[in-house]
């Protein structure tokens, strides 16, 4: 977790390389698990297949618990591939830390507020997609004046805080995990030998602790997520 | 060292926008191709394939349970049809006898009557023949005698009187 960023600029566009590869290096540890995991598609499911049917009906979960009725089938892809993404983003960072100089090239890529931003922003845009989608640009925007007209303000305002509350969270989240190992690993520094052994233990605790928390920040994303498009979605009981 | 988290010290890294959003539209159009259509589509298709099978099982286990009800009445039936048949059997049997005895009995009489008839016939033909015979010996007998006691003349002179009787027997 260096201070300065590595950054590089093209076509005007300014890219910081440590993020980019982590978000790729994510991407493809998702992709390979998914890959293996297809690879014996039958009937009589066995093995990978097993594991790959029981994150679908996790993530599946996740939707139907929020979107009613046929809306939901829509929806299972990206839940799916947000959980398993955020989900592999989030341990990413606790077991792989590569630092060449100064600068930090792979850790954790929810650990930075653009990356969960990024994907909160398009989480909250999938929402009101759908609900444009669904009701119409006229019913869509009628949902803003509801209950009252007054509460409009109150309901754009709500816009904003659902994305940014959605990325920050996540980006709180695993970036305090980082921090903390990162500061414990240098209390064992400091100290010598000693250190080492004392530290140990807070690491170790840490480290499944932030996997613990992980996980929770990926199921919460998701679920989330799946709020916020159902309250687009689905019709006001 | 929380500079660049502030949006706008260094830029809004924008490419970094671009960069995780494409990434991730990526490898959801590889996972939607490579896991999530072929997992999706069987487990579909095994959702499909058990209510089938749960129903085909309902569909058998009445098929089945029609069958067996069939081969109950279809016993039950043949016991009925059994004894309905040894009844007729009974039946037709007494009939036959009763026709046959009683054929029996016509050709008995019949035969009877015949005989009586024939019988009967024999006597008559018997007698004539007897009364014809008769005559013809009483004529012999009577020849005899009478050759015995005529002569040529004495027998010219019967004749005779026969010739002459058969004429005035005539006029």
């Amino acid at each position: 977790m260096g201070d300065p960023v590595p950054t590089v600029k093209f076509l005007g566009l300014t890219f910081n390389i440590a993020n980019d590869l982590s978000v790729l290096l994510t991407c493809l540890i998702v992709f390979l698990a998914v890959f293996f995991l297809s690879r014996h598609i039958a009937m009589k499911p066995k093995g990978g297949q097993n594991v790959l049917e029981w994150l679908i009906e996790f993530t599946n979960g996740i939707v139907k618990g929020s979107i009613k009725g046929n809306d939901a089938s829509h929806f299972g892809l990206y839940a799916f591939t947000l959980f398993l993404f955020i989900f592999i983003a989030n341990q990413l960072g606790l077991f792989i830390h590569i630092q060449v100089g100064e600068y930090t090239y792979v850790k954790s890529p929810t650990a930075d507020p653009i990356v969960t931003l990024t994907l909160s922003f398009m989480s909250v845009a999938l929402a009101h997609a759908a609900g444009v989608q669904k009701k119409g640009m006229k019913g869509y925007l009628k949902e803003y004046t509801q209950p009252f007209a007054v509460f409009s303000v109150i309901n754009i305002f709500e816009q904003f805080t659902d994305f940014l509350t959605l990325g920050l969270r996540l980006f709180g989240n695993i970036f305090a995990g980082e921090m903390l190992l990162v500061k414990v690993a240098d209390l064992a520094k400091s100290n010598g030998w000693f250190g080492y052994v004392y530290s140990f233990p807070i690491e170790l605790l840490w480290q499944g602790f932030s996997v613990f928390i992980g996980s929770i920040q990926a199921f919460v994303f998701v679920t989330l997520t799946s709020v916020y498009i159902s309250q687009k979605v689905n019709d006001e009981e | 060292m929380l500079s660049h988290l502030i949006i706008g010290a260094s830029g809004l890294y924008l490419g970094d926008m671009l960069f995780v959003g494409i990434c991730f539209i990526v490898l959801m159009a590889l996972i939607a191709s490579v896991a999530w259509n072929p997992v999706v589509k069987m487990m579909s298709d095994r959702a499909d394939k058990i209510a089938n099978d749960i129903d085909s099982a309902q569909k058998s286990r009445l098929e089945a349970s029609d069958l067996a009800d069939q081969r109950r009445d279809a016993l039950s039936h043949s016991h009925a049809e059994a004894s309905d048949i040894v009844a007729d059997a009974k039946q037709s049997g007494e009939k036959q006898r009763a026709t046959i005895v009683s054929d029996a009995q016509n050709e008995a009489a019949q035969y009877k009557q015949n005989a009586r008839k024939d019988i009967e016939q024999e006597r008559q033909d018997a007698l004539k023949n007897v009364q014809s015979d008769v005559a013809d010996i009483s004529v012999a007998i009577a020849t005899k005698i009478i050759k015995k006691q005529l002569d040529p003349e004495g027998q010219q002179a019967l004749i005779n009187s026969y010739i002459e009787g058969l004429g005035k027997h005539e006029s």
